[in-house]
């Protein structure tokens, strides 16, 4: 899933100060699952910046809500009767969500209440890792079930390299070297032989480097 | 004491006697009470003082949790003197018993409070106003108190008493003669309680057993001229520095010494002190060690500076349950522990004091300390001794009660029970263990006049308000003058008339009072109220009160709410009046707020399963089964191995010297035997579904493997542990090194090899206390000594050396441990870094070790080297996994909680007991087997079970799966169901209300602490 955390509060009170009426968004989907943007989020982010706003002696209404989903027009449209009574929305939901919620309504200014992360995993309450760059063409079977792309700090498709040292990365010492699990992965697998034959060089237009993505499937289209 | 009359006699009838008399409430005498009451029987508590607790009560604080011991006890006073079935007599001491066992008849000597319990309203002006200040006992005489007083703030009953020893009213005038002068507190009691013409009463009251818990005392040190207690106003016993840490003792729990009110900077204790010596008890008190080292820790988090806390010790006897890491903690935290016993202490300049002591380099030291503690153990009191002669029981030779390490829990007379430290000096959990086990033998006995004595309440059926818009009632308590004095209650009863959907006002001069009660009764039926809010004292000792008077009214108790302008208003603003009543009428605002939203929830009746299910079938397991099934039930035992015994198959003398193998031959008999009791071996666990009265567990049977579903109310774990098998000192590589277990099978089968040997070295803590198994394993010291006795009988010239750390021969092991030094086995302690070496030449094993008198390596040929290998957890991984309960980092089963419910797991309904839980002696597990056995009882006594109203609920359509009320929960009980949502089951949920506080999307409630209704009381504030 998605990962995101809570943007700093002095961040968010710069974005929103201006405005008298703000309404804070949650979303239902990923950013409730990793504790950045459901709906208890948005209740804490909304009295604290009551409570600030307060304080410095110029109240505002800031309301609440959570969306089952802010990657969903149907969702999106049932903001649609109220959002005129506000003057902008913060959006807990990732980076999809905050430019979704935008695009329908163009004229309302809309700010990221969440920094976006990566696609990962719950390791357990609280660590989340990155498992994933979604980078359009999976190579998971060639490597053991662990990805070069996201888990090695260079990418590279021939591991490891010179930096990998004692299973850890030159980048940071804590960090695993992605190269050593894929190795431990396929000798456990019986498959060190893979390693004879080097993956060849990646189909990169699938990834960012041909531009923005989309995906067309005439199959499910109505 | 005082004239007796009006004689009454309780109970009566014939055949057995439903009921149990409790001798002493303290902890042990209280957790015995509460297990038979909660069993269908009715329990007399008779406790001497005039309020139940017991010493636990004088502790500040417990090892190893740190937990506030005050905090941990007061919620199951309250709920003895709540219990529609336990009896209190304070201030009452047995005289006599006659009959026998299931029809006794006692006589109880009741002594006068002087004080109407029935009126007493405990406000404290007796106490105020009373002019006679004396030592307060339960402070130490640390301070002082009133002649009219309270034991202590939280007591139970919280009623006050007059000290006819000290009161002015009974000292005769010093001209006429006559008694009777002063008579503040009469003029001055609000309630009109003071009666000075009580008189004693005598009870005779049938019961059908009795357990004893009357508790021990300190040692008195001033019985040892060379420490100058008393004498030297700092240096204090260990009882009297629970009081100076504890925050509601005499200096507030300021750390200062008692003789100048300084800061101490330095503080010694010395341990042994009365215990471990000849000339005053040969015993070890057992948790002296304990204790100092908990008081280290907690004196150095009281003091804002760098105290330095010094232990002078023996021999560190931290053999409980994780307590070798509470005495790792301690040392990482600076606490210094110097071996060596200290025989005198002598005064310094400015209130000092000066200690010399020898430490193991052998130098001499001397160091000053501002402040001594006194290490004191355990003894009988003197009125004990006379109550066991009054009973005719058998003591031992140290004066406690004699039992039989087999029956530990029996005394000498059938159908009385001892408990707690009358049974020998022992901590809190194994007081409460033996309190559930002392219990447990009573309800067998008495299993057929269960519920024949007890009470019952009737309740009519409650009126549907669902559908009414809140009528709020609000009743406003002047508490005598506790309140009405600061507060102006009739301003907070004319504001409380204002607020919305409030119906009804009244002023109340005692709300709690009976006929206020009866009042309060008729005015919700005649104003139709559905809401009640009652703006007085605190709900933790008044809240289930009021709430029965709604109950008796047919109105839901989740309708109530208090305010606290008492403890949270008048008595801390009692120079502010005007102030306070504005913060009155604010808590009363916020009550009404949240009054109006609150629901009535249903409080939901479940079956409860009467079978119970024992996992494991060595001494605990069996223990456990038998009395569950001599208390009616139907029991099935599960083994995994083909044959009954467990661990204890190998184990064939107890120190004491009782063939355990008969006994287990015995047991299995009687277990086999019993119509009560389906036995399975060979049966692994494979799948446990269910909840506290409605288990359902399915177990694979051998030989042939076919499936059995049990379905079952309570479980009983009683899965055992093991030998760690060493890997170390040679250990399976030659035949001279054994095991503890195998020296035992060695002189069981071939007693003429072992006295053959000519020298024999133990070697203590073989897979214990290191850094893969911080904890001591408890019974290998007792085993070194138990089979150092035996091979000095089998060869009185064997040489036989156990070479050991501590020796914890706890309680009266110590005897043993004595006897074998008198009987010529030499002791040598060797520090972990220079742990001893075994080794193989051509002639046999040599050992070499350091000699810890001449700070030299000695090397000497043995014959045998037995290694007192640990006891390790079982397997139980799986099983954990199953049952979904807590396993510690090594294995062992954790309870609920190591103080007060040490044979309960947290999950409800599942009960452990034996080495499972950690090691322990065979006599050990036999009291926590009945212990669990008696819990377990206690709770298939009824046949339903109300489940709280008060649970977590889930609106299923936010929720996101997202598996955090899963991970968050203490007790395991939210689950993501079939439809992909999480579901909690109401009759396992505690309400706790930890994963709705951390739910994401907001979509767990906790009813009756529903966000809109705590939110309202919040915005009523502001």
């Amino acid at each position: 899933m998605i990962r995101a955390v809570g943007k700093p509060l002095e961040e968010v009170i710069g974005m929103v100060q201006d405005y008298p009426r703000i309404l804070v968004a949650g979303c239902d989907g990923c950013v409730t699952v990793c504790e950045a943007g459901g709906l208890k989020e948005v209740k804490v982010l909304a009295a604290a910046l009551r409570l600030y706003f307060t304080q410095q002696g110029e109240p505002k209404q800031i309301d609440e809500t959570s969306l089952t989903r802010q990657c969903d027009k149907e969702y999106l449209a049932q903001l649609g009767d109220r959002i005129d009574g506000y003057d902008a929305v913060l959006s807990l939901a990732c980076g999809c969500g905050v430019q979704f919620l935008a695009d329908m309504y163009t004229t309302k200014p809309v700010y990221p209440g969440v920094d976006t992360t990566f696609l990962g995993v719950t390791e357990e309450r609280g660590v989340y890792t990155e498992r994933c760059q979604a980078c359009g063409r999976c190579i998971l079977a060639d490597t053991g079930g662990v990805c070069p792309i996201a888990r090695c700090s260079k990418r590279m498709l021939n591991g490891p390299c010179g930096g990998s040292d004692k299973g850890k990365c030159e980048v940071n010492p804590e960090m695993p070297c992605g190269w050593q699990l894929i190795y431990e992965r396929l000798k456990a697998l019986g498959q060190l032989d893979r390693f004879e034959q080097p993956i060849t060089p990646k189909d990169w237009t699938t990834s960012r480097d041909g531009g923005v993505r989309k995906i067309v499937r005439e199959d499910l289209r109505v | 004491m005082a004239p007796t009359k009006d004689r009454q006699t309780i109970g009566g009838g014939n055949g057995t006697v439903g009921a149990v008399m409790v001798v002493g409430a303290g902890i042990a005498g209280v957790q015995a009470a509460l297990d038979l009451a909660n069993s269908g029987f009715f329990v007399y508590l008779v406790e001497r003082s005039p309020a139940i607790g017991g010493v636990m009560a004088q502790l500040d604080k417990t090892f190893p949790t740190n937990d506030c011991s005050m905090c941990i006890l007061s919620p199951k006073l309250v709920e003895c003197g709540r219990h529609l079935n336990i009896q209190l007599l304070t201030l009452a001491e047995v005289q006599e018993i006659h009959g026998e066992v299931g029809d006794f008849t006692i006589t109880v000597q009741e002594y006068p409070r002087y004080i109407d319990m029935e009126k007493c309203i405990a406000c404290g002006l007796c106490a105020e106003k009373c002019p006679r200040s004396v030592n307060d006992e339960f402070n130490q005489a640390l301070n002082k108190r009133k002649a009219s007083f309270v034991k202590y703030p939280q007591a139970v009953p919280l009623k006050y008493v007059i000290d006819r020893d000290h009161c002015i009213y009974f000292k005769p005038d010093k001209k006429t003669g006559k008694i009777g002068r002063c008579r503040a507190c009469e003029k001055f009691c609000p309630a009109g309680a003071v009666d000075f013409s009580q008189e004693g009463k005598t009870h005779h009251v049938k019961v059908g057993s009795v357990i004893l818990a009357p508790g021990f005392k300190t040692f008195d040190p001033s019985r040892a001229a060379t420490y100058h207690y008393r004498q030297l106003p700092n240096v204090v016993t260990s009882l009297e520095f629970e009081r100076i840490l504890s925050a509601s003792g005499p200096f507030e729990g300021h750390l200062v010494r008692p003789g100048d009110r300084a800061e101490p900077k330095k503080i010694a204790w010395l341990q042994c002190v009365g215990s471990r010596d000849v000339k005053y008890h040969s015993y070890c008190s057992s948790v002296c060690c304990m204790y100092a080292i908990k008081e280290a820790v907690i004196a150095k988090e009281h003091a804002p500076y760098d105290l330095d806390c010094a232990i002078f010790y023996m021999d560190m006897r931290t053999y409980g349950k994780d307590f070798e890491r509470y005495y790792l903690r301690a040392q990482e935290q600076g606490v210094r522990f110097v071996r060596s016993r200290i025989h005198s202490i002598d005064l310094g300049q400015d209130g000092d004091l000066l200690l010399r002591y020898m430490d193991e380099d052998a130098g001499l030291h001397q160091e000053t300390f501002n402040m001594v503690v006194l290490s004191v153990g355990m003894e009988v009191p003197g009125d004990v001794k006379s109550m066991a002669a009054t009973l005719g029981l058998e003591l031992n030779p140290h004066d406690f009660a004699a039992t039989h390490p087999l029956t530990p829990v029996a005394t000498s007379r059938p159908g009385i029970f001892v408990c707690g430290a009358m049974a020998g000096p022992k901590d809190i959990p194994e007081s409460v263990m033996q309190a559930s086990a002392a219990a447990a033998g009573s309800g067998s006995l008495l299993s057929e006049a269960r519920w024949t004595r007890t009470r019952t309440k009737e309740v009519p059926e409650p009126r549907d308000v669902s559908g009414e818009p809140p009528r709020v009632g609000v009743f406003v308590c002047d508490c005598g003058i506790n309140i009405a004095s600061v507060v102006s209650v009739p301003e907070v009863v004319e504001y409380a008339k204002t607020l919305p959907h409030v119906v009804y006002v009244q002023e109340n001069l005692f709300s709690c009072s009976q006929d206020t009660q009866v009042q309060m009764l008729k005015v919700f039926e005649e104003h139709q109220i559905n809401r009640v809010v009652v703006a007085a004292c605190t709900p933790l000792t008044h809240e289930a009160l009021f709430q029965e008077t709604m109950r008796d009214s047919g109105l839901n108790k989740y309708l109530f709410e208090m305010a606290n302008i008492r403890n949270q208003d008048s008595w801390v603003h009692t120079q502010e009046k005007e102030e306070a009543t504005d913060k009155a009428k604010d808590l009363v605002r916020m009550a009404v707020a949240r009054a109006t939203l609150l629901k009535p929830l249903v409080e939901v009746p479940l079956t409860i399963n009467q079978r119970a299910l024992v996992l494991g079938g060595g001494v605990a397991g069996m223990n456990a089964a038998l009395n569950l099934a001599d208390q009616g039930f139907e029991t099935i035992l599960v083994e995994k191995e083909k044959e009954l015994g467990g661990l204890a198959r190998r184990v064939h003398h107890t120190i004491e010297g009782l063939d355990v193998q008969a006994y287990l031959d015995d047991l299995i008999a009687r277990v086999r035997a019993h119509h009560n009791i389906q036995i399975l071996t060979q049966a692994l666990l494979v799948s446990f579904i269910g909840y506290k009265g409605n288990f359902v567990t399915e177990v694979l049977v051998g030989p042939g493997m076919y499936e059995r579903k049990i379905e079952h109310g309570v479980t009983v774990v009683a899965t055992g542990a093991q030998e760690y098998r060493p890997t170390e000192f040679l250990y399976g590589q030659h035949p001279g090194v054994l095991t503890q277990l195998d020296l035992g099978r060695v002189m069981h089968e071939s007693p003429e090899k072992a006295a053959a040997w000519q020298r024999v070295f133990f070697v203590q803590c073989v897979g214990s206390r290191n850094a893969e198994n911080p904890n001591c394993s408890r019974i290998c010291c007792q085993g070194a000594v138990k089979h150092a006795l035996e091979l000095k009988m089998l060869n009185p010239e064997m040489e036989v050396v156990i070479l050991y750390r501590d020796m914890r021969t706890y309680g009266f092991l110590e005897d043993y441990y004595l006897e074998a030094r008198n009987q010529g086995v030499l002791f040598s302690r060797f520090d972990p870094e220079q742990s001893p070496r075994v080794m193989q030449d051509k002639e046999g094993l040599v050992l070499e070790f350091q000699d810890h008198v001449l700070q030299l390596p000695v090397r000497l040929p043995a014959d045998a080297v037995v290694l007192s290998a640990a006891t390790v957890a079982g397997e139980h991984e799986e099983l954990a996994s199953l049952m979904k309960i807590p396993r510690t980092s090594e294995g062992f089963f954790i309870e609920a909680h190591a103080k007060l419910r040490p044979v309960d797991f947290s999950s409800e309904g599942i009960f452990l007991c034996g080495s499972a839980h950690s090691p322990k002696l065979i006599s050990e597990s036999i009291s926590q087997a009945l212990a669990a056995a008696g819990r377990a009882g206690a709770f298939l006594a009824d046949t339903t079970q109300t489940i709280s109203g008060i649970t977590a609920c889930v609106e299923p359509e936010r929720c996101a799966a997202c598996l955090i009320c899963v991970r968050v929960c203490p007790f395991k009980v939210p689950q993501i169901n079939q439809e992909n949502v999480s579901e909690i089951n109401r009759a396992l949920c505690q309400g706790c209300g930890i994963c709705a506080s951390e739910c994401p999307a907001k979509t767990i409630q906790v009813s009756h602490y529903e966000d809109d209704q705590l939110t309202a009381k919040i915005k009523a504030l502001f």
